[in-house]
Formats: structure tokens, sequence, C-alpha cells
């Protein structure tokens, strides 16, 4: 599904965030990818959701080397990934249904299944009474859900969540995890990118961590001692 | 269903406050354009159509009218006797009097001025007249005839209404150029302003021809908005021209009715706007785009 392979990355002339990362996701696996503030978590996504190149190495999404994919094909592998931004990055001038609509615009999906299928995931996201309300007059939380339907609507096989629950309360939070631990069930390969230890040790999930520019792999605790 | 709402917030990005008005000041200036050369050609096809195959005697004033009388008469029977001269028959006086009315007054003709005479001359349409023998034949009968035939004044009419209609052309042409490049200019704006959400909306899977697509839209409601304004004044300009020009023109000049052709292409200038709008914005977007990742 995923494979890193001695990847490193850097943002225009700056030093490498990342260095030497190596890492193969499979298909219908779940992982939480942790580690400091600063670490590099937001920064492996991007190379993931394709919004950046690796400097070294080899980046693979659903078989395709990246560096070697022409550019047409991208919007085809980037449809089949469902991203929810640590900013959430929502467009303003939208309702929070047109936002979660868009996925599906771009897909080209007709508008009256659109209206049908978003109607139905705000609601389950809890923001059934403000389908037409703008980011502008969403709390944080409420952004977070308009952003976390916009990434699943689409039925993504590989969905990255970063910081999925930072600005919910635990309750709701616990929701949406449950949500992803449903899409994952159904087949889903699912990275959510967290610095809260609780909820890594609530869920007995593979970690990724990102520390001191060092990249670590660990089973899920409870297999640990095996 | 449509939806009226584009994904990118065209709004307020400053583009639907300028390229608006900077069509609709094209489109006015095309259509003004346009309509001179098209009133021009029908003009001069008139013209054409009405002195072709005709020719005007001029008859200068003898001492008396019945002096002159006579040498309109022999300049007639001259004429008459040409093969190829169809016809040739005195302009009555009275209508010489309302031809100089607007230059010497309702009273000229009465008054006994020493008014030429004319005499209008039609050939025959098969037969080819040496005009400048007629001319020579004329002038050794009655000295003072002077033989017009209109050709001269028609090349240079056609020459005329050729040259205004190659400037008219010109001038869309350039007008065209400019609306493509104003639309070039907003768009790379457009596309700048909204680099972060076009980024976003590759993202998420977006093809270059999905973005392009809201970019046209968006140039071509605004060209055709300004082109439809651009229109309206220009229609208004025209339709006053006219009627300033309608009293001058029944004493003198010629009819200067707005055709139909001219109607037709008024009402296509705004789509055209819009068309140049529409495809300069895909072209400008799809190149802009392949350079991103
Ligand atoms: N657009 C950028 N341009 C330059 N440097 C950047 C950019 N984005 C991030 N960085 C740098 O890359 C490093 C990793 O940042 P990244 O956002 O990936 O960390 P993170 O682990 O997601 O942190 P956080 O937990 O705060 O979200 C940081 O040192 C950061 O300063
Ligand atoms: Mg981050």
């Amino acid at each position: 599904m995923v494979r890193f392979q001695g990847v490193a990355m850097r943002y225009a002339n700056g030093p490498e965030v990342l260095k030497d990362v190596t890492f193969h996701l499979e298909a219908g696996s779940y992982h939480f990818l942790t580690g400091p503030s600063g670490a590099g978590k937001s920064s492996l996504l991007r190379l993931m959701y394709l919004a950046h190149r690796a400097s070294r190495g080899t980046v693979k999404v659903f078989g395709h080397d990246i560096a070697a994919t022409p550019r047409r094909l991208l919007p085809g592998l980037r449809r089949r990934v469902g991203v929810v931004f640590q900013d959430f990055r929502l467009l303003d001038h939208l309702s929070a249904r047109d936002n979660v609509a868009l996925t599906l615009r771009i897909a080209g999906v007709r508008e009256d299944t659109i209206r049908a299928h978003v109607a139905e995931l705000l609601s389950w996201v809890g923001l059934g009474d403000r389908l037409d309300a703008t980011p502008a007059t969403l709390s944080d939380g409420e952004k977070q859900r308009v952003a976390i339907a916009r990434a699943v609507i689409g039925r993504p096989s590989l969905l990255l969540a970063d910081e999925p629950t930072g600005s919910i309360d635990e309750s709701q939070g616990m929701r949406i995890l449950r949500l992803f631990e449903e899409l994952n069930r159904i087949g889903t390969t699912v990275v959510v990118a967290t610095h809260d230890q609780r909820l890594i040790a609530r869920f007995n999930h593979r970690v990724l961590r990102l520390a001191d520019g060092q990249f670590s792999v660990e089973r899920p605790t409870s297999l640990s001692g095996i | 269903m449509v939806r009226r709402q584009f994904d990118l917030p065209f709004a307020d990005d400053g583009s639907g406050r300028f390229l608006p008005w900077m069509i609709a000041l094209m489109v006015y200036l095309a259509s003004l354009a346009t309509v001179a050369a098209l009133t021009t050609r029908e003009v001069v096809e008139r013209w054409n159509a009405g002195l072709e195959g005709t020719a005007t005697v001029e008859v200068g004033p003898a001492a008396d009218d019945a002096t002159t009388e006579v040498l309109v008469a022999q300049a007639i029977a001259v004429l008459r006797n040409t093969p190829g001269v169809a016809a040739a028959d005195p302009v009555p006086a009275d209508e010489i009097g309302r031809l100089l009315e607007p230059w010497l007054g309702p009273d000229a003709a009465r008054e006994n001025l020493p008014i030429p005479r004319l005499i209008d001359v039609r050939f025959d349409a098969h037969t080819n007249v040496d005009v400048a023998a007629l001319s020579r034949a004329l002038v050794t009968a009655v000295p003072s005839a002077r033989f017009d035939s209109h050709g001269l004044w028609l090349d240079r009419l056609q020459a005329l209404g050729d040259s205004v209609q190659l400037a008219a052309l010109v001038i869309v042409v350039l007008i065209a150029i400019a609306a493509g490049a104003t639309v070039v200019f907003a768009t790379r704006a457009g596309l700048a302003v909204h680099a972060k959400l076009i980024e976003l909306m590759h993202l998420i899977g977006s093809r270059d021809s999905y973005i392009a697509r809201q970019f046209q839209f968006h140039a071509m409601s605004l060209a055709l908005r300004g082109g439809v304004v651009g229109v309206l004044i220009g229609a208004l300009t025209l339709g006053a021209l006219t009627v300033m020009w309608r009293p001058i023109q029944q004493a003198v000049l010629p009819d200067l009715t707005i055709g139909a052709s001219a109607l037709v292409a008024l009402a296509l200038l705004p789509l055209l706007a819009a068309a140049i709008a529409t495809l300069t914005a895909r072209i400008t977007v799809m190149r802009a785009l392949k350079q991103m990742t």
C-alpha cells in the first residue's frame, strides 16, 4: 500500500526534516504516527498524500513509484487517499455541505448522489443542523469534523489523519476514532498522526515513532511482550 | 442540477470588479468600429448600384433661359444619337432647385440665378460606350457641356469604403488581442490569489481541467456581462448618432440607417468576447498548472 525506502525530505533549501525513513504499510493496516512537535509527522504525511517529493529514497504509494509517476496519473492516486489536514484547510466561502461535497464533485459524482451522501455523513458527525454554515461560523471542533467528513466521503483506500482529535472533546474524539476503526475494518488503510499518548494506549495499533530524526516502528503494546 | 457557486472564491479576488468594465469598454469600441464598417459597405453598395451604368451631363447656363434650353436640347440630341445610350433626360429645373436648396435657400430656382442644367444619362448594359469620344462629341456640339461618368467618383468611394472596412477590421482584431491579454492578466492574478486553494484541490484529486473550468466559467460570465453592457452603450451611442444624422441626411447625405447585418454583428460581439475570455482563461490556467506538482 505504502512503502518508504531510505526516504529523506527537505523544504526548499532547508535542512532535512526527515532522514532515512524506511517502512511498509500493508493494505488494511492501522498505524499511529507519533513523536514530539516538530518531529516531522505532518511532513511524513505530506509525502504520503503526494504534496511533496522525497529528496532521497523511494516513496511508493499503491505500487507506484511517485518520483517516476507522470503528472496526469496523480489525480487518480490522490482520489484514493483521504486526508484530514492538521489545519483543516476548509474553503472559507463554501458551506460545510459544499466543503464535503468538493471531494465528490472533483471526482465527477452526480449531484443528487452527492447531496444524499454528504447530508448523511455530516449528520453522522453531529453536524446535521449545520449543513449550510460556513467555516467562519463553526467552532474548531466542528471544523475538524467537517474536515474529517471531507476526507472519508470518497471512501478512500488510504486515510491519513493529522491530529484529527486535536480540537474536539474526548467523547467526540472517541466517536471519530471509532469511525476510523470501522473504515479500517472494511479495508481502509489508516494512519493517524497524534502526540496524544493516551489515545495511542487506548487502541491496539502499531506505532510509527519519529524522534530526534530517528524513525522506528513499534508493535502494538499488547503484543510487544511476545 | 446546475450549481451557481464556484469552488474558488472568485467573488473576493478583484477580477469581478475590473474585468467586466474592461470588456465593456472594448466591446463598446468594437461595436462602433463594426457598425462603421458595415454601414459604410452598405452605403457604398447602394450608391454603386444606383449609379452604375449612369452618367450626368452638366450644361452651363447661357445668357438667358431660352438659349440654355436650346443647348440642353442639342446635348440631349448628341446623347440620344450615340449607340449604347439607353436614355438621356433633362433633370427638371425644380428638382435641381431642391438639390441646391440646402446651400442656396428655398427660392434659388425661382430667382433666376445662373444655375447649370443637368441631364441624366443611362447606358445600355450590353454596349460598351467610348466615354471619352462621347465626351469630346458633346463638347464639340455644346462647348459649355461637361460630361461626368461617375466612374472616378465611384472608384474613390469604393476605395474609401474599403479603407474604412480594413481599418475597422484591424481595430476589432487589436481589441480582441487586448481583451485576450486582459483575461490572461486577470487569470494569472486569480491563479496567484487562489494558489493555496488550487493546491488543496489538487491534493484532494482535482484534475487541471476541473480547476481550469472554474476559471473558464468565471471569465465567461464576467466577459458576457461586460460585453452586454458594452454593446448596449454602443447601441445607445449609435441610436443617438442616427437621430442626429436624420435631418442632415434628408438634404444631402446618404441614408445611414443601421442595417440588419450590423444588428446581428452587434448581438454577436458579447458572445465573441465571452468566447475569447473562455478560451484564453482555459489556456492560461492549463499552462500555469502544468508547472505545478
Ligand atoms: N512549509 C515548511 N517550510 C519549511 N519548513 C517546514 C515547513 N513545514 C514544516 N517545516 C519544518 O519541518 C519540521 C517538521 O515539521 P512538521 O510539521 O512535519 O512537524 P510535526 O511533527 O507535524 O509537528 P506538530 O506535532 O507540531 O504538528 C519542523 O522543523 C518545521 O519547522
Ligand atoms: Mg504536524
